[in-house]
């Protein structure tokens, strides 16, 4: 941009003179700022503020986009002059014919006759004439005096006005003469007068103003400004409305000059007919070629465009400009109008290149970057047209310089305008166009928009200014090559059509990175978001291998270098070896240059490699290359090999090595292929390859290869493939192996070594590299490679050479075939797990684990136990073995060293508890073999790293996963009665009812229990015991029990008697098989405490059976001892009110007397019972009766009873019935007179029938009923046999 | 993988040469690249009559890579294979299309003052990837490619070399198609 005058390319505005701001005397200001601050005057310190605001508001520049009103300040003396309009004197008389000074016609003009537009000319208009003048002035100010006295007063107002006055005429006509030159060119003059803010308020001030305007003949409008010293911010509030103010007047004096303009260039069109004007010819006769008509179009259109842009208008502006440019490609079009290479030729170019600049930066402005772009292009291939014809086509330097400036130019002012707003479209197309047919445009889409979807102009897809400068550095290359090919031309005498600028050209540095700018900004660029993570991008890269490139052709040899380093990295990894191929080669360029052997030889070997890549000339090049290096230089240090260490790049070998297997034993041979294969375009066959290290894991010395020349001679395999055999390599050997071979390659050939790898102990075999020594005079270089690294590219498979001549491969399709896993040989062991289930609950469950040693070596055997926890309530099992016990795990059970053949077995006892279901258990038994003293006195160094890695473990895992199905010995059904004592209860007046452990079982129920077992499992049961235990399981009792027995309140339970018992029925022991049963019973009988509660009494179960059995074996043998407990089920006797208990002997004898006695209980704990009792005999009974026949029991008390007896004599033999006996409660009868009692007549009719119950026949049962309830809920009913009353049996004497 | 490939053609409909020849185009085909998804050149081929500058295109292929993987993440997963105009340079337009399974397919248009249409770029685009496609769908190609732990890498490669010469013919001939008609 720096190539074009600046004024052809910077933004226009309105100028603004300012005057009146001159700074005090330089020197204090200058010196001491500080401190002379402080002693300026408020006024100074305002004009300097007014100075620093008006100017740094506006910068000239390129880009400027904003239309913020604001003037060009131009700071001027206040007695400044404008440039004359003429040269001659307004008043001759010569004045209407002559022109500008600028002007073509004006023979002093330097564009005097033909030239277009002067840059002088925008000078002119930016800086010698303004659109408005602004003067600063001071309004004389009365110095403030102290009234010294109210006398005074008088003659100093006098004083003071009179003064005044005369300082305002003298301003006045200041102002007044300013304004007749500013009048001349019709530019707006605007005073300020500064002021105190004293003065500001002085009722005065308006007449004094007042006087002043029309003195000096000020316009009325925003022409006059009071401003006092005020603070910065207010200042730039003042700034910008005088500027508001201002801008209006400013907008008409340029409207004015584009008016006079377009006047004259009408005029001037309408000439053209009459065109050559013979009167210009005659006033100019000696010049020949007078500015043509086209000319003066661009002139005054050029102008136009100008005013319009000062004026702000941008469009106008624009059209003007696009005229202005469209008259001036004419112009250019013929060789007559425009000579070339001609002074104004050169001007009308770079006036054409400017005004495209103009052209593009107004498009951009207004975001239409297409037509940017497009008009740019256009003015790059219309010149580039024009130059064609001017002899400065493509082949030329100046084509290519002047190319570049114009992508140069583009560049930095998108640079500029994208640091001030103007945003880079994205080209990412926005709707998702999926289908192959466009979707159907919306009714009211613009054309343009409809356009955009359809697609867009490349070349008219603005892009970051990155792309531009990397145009312009590309122009700058070719510029540079034209040059270079014009120098050699001149050099050979020879010169091709020696241009004027060719002179020039040599001193211009070619060089110049014009590179790096565009890195710069595609660093920037590509720094968004989503590359962040990355360092460099790629176009970054490319771009830097044009600047290495540079650097390498000026000569800059190490700073290529480090480019070509870096860059070599992107492109290795990523596998673009076209790319990485012209690189190398210049960078190998360069190694030569700086006479970097070293690197020479690294990139030499590193080329060898690119092989790939189609057409290289010389398929011997590199190696002679290498070899005459070899020849001529001497290493730096004789003693260390060098190393070719360029990390990542593709080796020259394609090397891979394949294992047949995937995993072999220890001490089997692992067999392997190393196939080395050279490349097939570059020959490499006389690098003095010296030897082939080739490093094996876990050995520490590699396996050698020498190259020997009797194998070479000897070998001359008639097929590509030949092959090496290293034999059999023991790893743990250590021995060092060498072996000789050819070691020569022919392009594409391939030797294969061969051998088989055998260790001793478990590991992961992989070749690790290979590595290539080349030694030759005194250089020795290594090149190490890895067996198919992980370059991409290398795209064979691998494969095994089963046969070599013909070669044939098997392909091998292992992902892991470069590796194989030596793994310890297995131990050969079985396991048995020996059991019998179903297990019964609660029994020591045997589970015999046997394992035998099939091995040929001892085996170590352990095992592990877990018992997995199960979800069955209440259970809790156990297993135990060797006396260790365990809920879950049992780790390392010891089987014991095993000698081969031998067998062990250890038993493991499961205990169930809780209830039936299935138990399992994980058995995992691993074999290993002990470490022998012969193995450990051997290598006793590698023992003491052995344990670190788990790898040596080496042990071998059987695992079993055993169900045991688990049920219970016996089921167990359990039935209650409930009978009522016959005891005679105790008085209630007895003292002994009150002692605190009195149990009172009378009052109670009995309860016979029996329980019946019934074995279901498919084993027999040895039942050697069975007892009953009277303990009260409390855990097993509701929570409200466990508080009532606490607070000692709850029914006593006694067991009173029990079948397991009895002195002579024992039983047991004896053997019970599947489906035998055996029923136990017992006697509990249950009192009650005194407490009126009893019914609300669940009874907890008063004991258990513990029943001691083994399990009767397939052998017969009885296994261990097990315990079973069965629970006496919970009690809940039936409770009772009122009850009348009958009893009589079953049997009788004939005539011989019988008693009958009824007894009637209260059980009711509060309420007494008034009973009757009628004995009704009949005459057909059976039996005489003396006894009660009528009569009233006296009133039962709560916890009473009355007992009352007959005597019957039986009359008849047989079964006879009991004579009927009524018993009514009276006091259920009338409960509503309870105090009438007395007085109901003892007829018994009356009352309500008490329950009479033979207690022969006592039995209550709680049967669960069926639901046949309303709700359908199973009931628990009471069975009460001893309502049926039975008879007698009498039997004769 | 095959699958899905499959069924993103057949539900688009057939695009085949034929629907290229049918399209009336000014498109002007300099040179064709199929990246793979870990960045490594598969296939560039120029059609461009210098053959000196195979160069470029290796890098403009290569270059492109950014602005793919820039537009690749910022439309995500939901986003389009056509990225549309990646950059345009020198005398090319360099246009980007990612295929589902992140194969790259970079083309570069000889740069014309024209208004290039991106149904037909699209079009191009589709049948470079049925080319693509029907050439990595030869079963052979798994014979040759080791089953390596880089799983589908090889046939990507394979794909583009010498040795297979279909994919080459394919490509070919859609340039060829592109520039008659």
């Amino acid at each position: 941009m720096n190539s074009y005058p600046p004024e052809l390319l910077a933004q226009l505005a309105p100028v603004m003179f300012v005057a009146g701001l001159e700074g005090p005397p330089k020197a204090p200001q200058e010196s001491e700022t500080g401190a002379a601050q402080a002693q300026l005057d408020p006024f100074q310190i305002l004009s300097i503020r007014l100075r620093e605001a008006l100017v740094s508001q506006r910068k000239v520049a390129v880009w400027q986009p904003d239309k913020s009103k604001t003037f060009q300040v131009v700071l001027v003396d206040k007695e400044v002059r404008f440039p004359p309009r003429k040269l001659v004197p307004p008043d001759d008389p010569q004045y209407t014919n002559s022109h500008s000074p600028l002007s073509p016609l004006t023979p002093s003009s330097p564009l005097y006759p033909d030239g277009l537009i002067a840059p002088i000319w925008i000078r002119k208009h930016t800086t010698l004439i303004p659109s408005v003048f602004v003067m600063f002035m001071r309004i004389f100010e009365y110095p403030p005096h102290v009234l010294r006295s109210p006398l005074e007063g008088h003659d100093s107002d006098k004083d003071r006005l009179e003064e005044e006055r005369k300082r305002d005429s003298e301003l006045a006509s200041d102002i007044a003469q300013r304004k007749k030159g500013t009048n001349e060119r019709g530019v707006k003059l605007t005073v300020v007068l500064m002021a105190s803010r004293r003065l500001l308020d002085d009722p005065a001030l308006d007449s004094r103003l007042t006087y002043i305007r029309r003195q000096s003949g000020l316009d009325s409008r925003a022409a006059l400004f009071v401003l006092s010293p005020v603070s910065t911010a207010e200042l730039h509030d003042f700034v910008r409305s005088l500027q508001q103010a201002l801008y209006e007047p400013a907008l008409e004096y340029y409207t004015v000059h584009s008016k006079r303009v377009r006047r004259k260039r009408n005029r001037h069109s309408q000439a053209t007919a009459s065109y050559p004007n013979p009167a210009v010819q005659l006033a100019n006769p000696n010049i020949s070629r007078p500015l043509r008509p086209e000319g003066w179009t661009v002139r005054y259109e050029y102008k136009m465009a100008c005013f319009a842009e000062f004026r702000g208008e941008d469009e106008v502006a624009l059209k003007h400009y696009q005229d202005a440019y469209a008259t001036l490609t004419i112009m250019f079009g013929s060789t007559a109008i425009l000579p070339p290479r001609t002074k104004r030729w050169a001007e009308a170019k770079v006036l054409a290149d400017c005004i495209n600049i103009k052209i593009v930066k107004l498009y951009l402005y207004n975001n239409e970057h297409a037509l940017a772009l497009s008009h740019h292009n256009t003015h790059i291939r219309q010149f580039g047209d024009f130059s064609r014809g001017w002899g400065i086509g493509e082949e030329t330097y100046e084509f290519w310089s002047w190319i570049a400036r114009q992508y140069r130019v583009l560049a930095e002012m998108i640079d500029q305008g994208t640091r001030s707003g103007l945003v880079i479209p994205v080209h990412q197309p926005t709707a998702s166009s999926t289908g192959a047919a466009p979707a159907p445009r919306p009714a009211g889409l613009p054309d343009l928009d409809f356009a955009r979807t359809l697609g867009i102009n490349p070349s008219h897809a603005l892009q970051h200014s990155g792309f531009y400068y990397y145009m312009a550095a590309k122009c700058t290359d070719m510029r540079r090559a034209r040059f270079q090919a014009a120098l050699e031309a001149e050099n050979n005498n020879n010169p091709i059509a020696l241009s004027p600028g060719f002179q020039n050209e040599k001193k211009v540095d070619h060089l110049s990175l014009l590179y790096t700018k565009a890195y710069e900004l595609f660093k920037k660029y590509a720094a968004t978001p989503a590359l962040a993570n990355q360092t460099t991008s790629r176009l970054t890269l490319w771009i830097a291998t044009r600047i290495a490139e540079t650097h390498y052709e000026a000569g800059k040899f190490d700073v290529a270098v480090r480019f070509f380093e870096r860059i070599a990295k992107t492109y290795r990894k990523e596998g673009w070896h076209a790319l990485l191929k012209p690189l190398l080669s210049t960078w190998y360029s360069c190694a030569q240059r700086m006479g970097d052997v070293e690197l020479s030889i690294k990139l030499l070997i590193e080329m060898m490699g690119q092989e790939d890549l189609a057409e290289s000339e010389e398929p011997n090049g590199l190696e002679e290359d290498l070899l005459a290096l070899f020849q001529s230089t001497v290493p730096s240090s004789t003693e260390a090999a060098l190393t070719f260490d360029l990390a990542g790049a593709r080796p020259i070998f394609e090397t891979d090595a394949v294992f047949w297997k995937a995993e072999v034993n220890v001490e089997e041979p692992a067999a392997f292929q190393l196939p080395i294969t050279a490349p097939t375009r570059t020959v490499i066959s006389s690098v003095p390859f010296s030897s082939l290290e080739i490093h094996i894991s876990h050995i520490s010395n590699p396996v050698i290869v020498r190259h020997s020349a009797e194998a070479q001679e000897e070998s001359t395999p008639s097929t590509s493939v030949s092959r090496v055999d290293l034999g059999i390599i023991n790893l743990e050997d250590g021995l060092q192996l060498e072996i000789a071979a050819n070691l020569r390659w022919k392009p594409g050939s391939v030797v294969l070594f061969t051998g088989a790898l055998v260790s001793r102990k478990p590991v992961t075999l992989s070749i690790k590299k290979v590595i290539f020594n080349i030694e030759q005079n005194s250089w020795k270089v290594q090149v190490p490679v890895e067996p198919r690294p992980p370059v991409l590219g290398s795209t064979s498979e691998p494969r095994w050479l089963r046969s070599q001549d013909p070669p044939r491969f098997i392909a091998v399709k292992r992902p892991d075939h470069a590796t194989t896993v030596v793994k310890p040989r297995p131990h050969l062991f079985n396991v048995s797990v020996i059991h019998h289930e179903p297990g019964f609950l609660d029994e020591d469950y045997p589970i015999v684990i046997e394992v035998v040693n099939h091995d040929d070596r001892d085996l170590e055997v352990m095992a592990d136990v877990l018992l997995q926890p199960t979800d069955i309530d209440y259970a809790i099992n156990t297993i135990s073995v060797n006396g260790e016990t365990s809920t879950g795990l049992i780790k390392d059970i010891p089987f014991g060293v095993l000698a081969p053949g031998v067998h062990a077995s250890k038993t493991l006892h499961l205990a169930s508890g809780g209830s039936g279901g299935d138990r399992l258990l994980d058995i995992s038994i691993s074999a290993n073999t002990p470490q022998s003293e012969e193995t450990s006195g051997e290598s006793s160094d590698e023992d003491e790293d052995e344990p670190a890695s788990p790898v040596q473990i080496d042990k071998t895992v059987y695992q079993e996963t055993l169900t045991v199905p688990t049920i219970a010995p016996f089921a167990v059904d359990s039935a209650v009665m409930y009978a009522r004592t016959r005891g005679e209860w105790q008085g209630l007046a007895s003292l002994d009812t009150f002692a605190e452990d009195y149990f009172d079982e009378r009052k109670g129920t009995e309860a016979l229990v029996n329980i019946k077992l019934d074995c279901t499992g498919p084993w027999g049961v040895y039942i050697e015991n069975i007892t009953l235990d009277a303990t009260v399981c409390y855990t097993s009792l509701p929570p409200a029990i466990i508080i009532d027995l606490e607070g000692k309140s709850a029914p006593e339970i006694r067991i009173m008697d029990s079948s397991v018992d009895l002195p002579d029925g024992n039983l047991f022991p004896a053997e019970y098989l599947a489906g035998d049963e055996l029923n136990l019973s017992c006697r509990v009988n249950i009192g009650v405490r005194d407490d009126g509660k009893s019914e609300e009494y669940l009874f907890p179960s008063p004991g258990r059976y513990t029943v001691s059995w083994r399990r009767i074996l397939r052998d017969g043998s009885h296994g261990s001892l097990s315990k079973t407990t069965v629970s006496l089920p919970a009690l809940n006797p039936p409770g009772d009110t009122l009850v009348a208990l009958f009893d009589i002997p079953p049997t009788a004898t004939l005539h011989v007397p019988v008693s009958m006695t009824v007894t009637i209980r209260n059980y009711h704990p509060t309420r007494s019972a008034n009973v009757t009792v009628q004995m009704e005999p009949e005459v057909t009974d059976g039996f005489i009766v003396a006894g009660l026949r009528s009569g009233r029991v006296p009133v039962l008390l709560p916890g009473g009873e009355e007992r009352l007896e007959w005597t019957l004599i039986p009359l008849e033999c047989g079964y006879q019935s009991i004579p009927r006996i009524r018993i009514l409660d009276r006091r259920k009868a009338i409960p509503g007179v309870p105090a009438t009692t007395e007085e109901v007549p003892v007829d018994g009719s009356t009352g309500e029938p008490v329950k009479l119950i033979d207690l022969r026949r006592d039995e209550r049962r709680l049967i669960q009923a069926d639901g046949q309830g309303e709700e359908g809920e199973a009931t628990i009913r009471l069975l009460e046999s001893g309502s049926n009353f039975g008879g007698v049996l009498v039997v004769p004497s | 993988m095959m699958g899905q490939c499959d069924s993103r053609f057949s539900s688009r409909g057939h695009l085949t040469r034929t629907t290229i020849i049918i399209m009336p185009s000014t498109l002007k085909l300099n040179a064709v690249a199929f990246i793979s998804p870990q960045n490594h050149p598969i296939l560039i081929r120029t059609f461009s009559k210098q053959d000196e500058n195979t160069i470029k295109y290796h890098y403009i292929a290569h270059t492109s890579l950014d602005i793919i993987e820039e537009r690749a993440n910022m439309t995500g997963k939901l986003g389009d294979c056509y990225l549309g105009l990646l950059y345009s340079m020198e005398d090319v337009a360099v246009y980007g299309y990612i295929t589902p399974l992140k194969v790259k397919i970079v083309l570069a248009l000889a740069l014309s003052d024209a208004v290039v249409k991106d149904v037909e770029v699209i079009m191009l685009f589709k049948a470079m990837h049925m080319a693509y496609y029907s050439a990595i769908s030869n079963p052979f190609l798994r014979l040759e490619s080791s089953m390596d732990s880089s799983i589908d890498q090889s046939p990507h490669i394979l794909v583009g070399s010498p040795k297979w010469k279909n994919f080459r013919k394919r490509v070919d001939e859609i340039a060829r198609t592109l520039g008659t008609s």
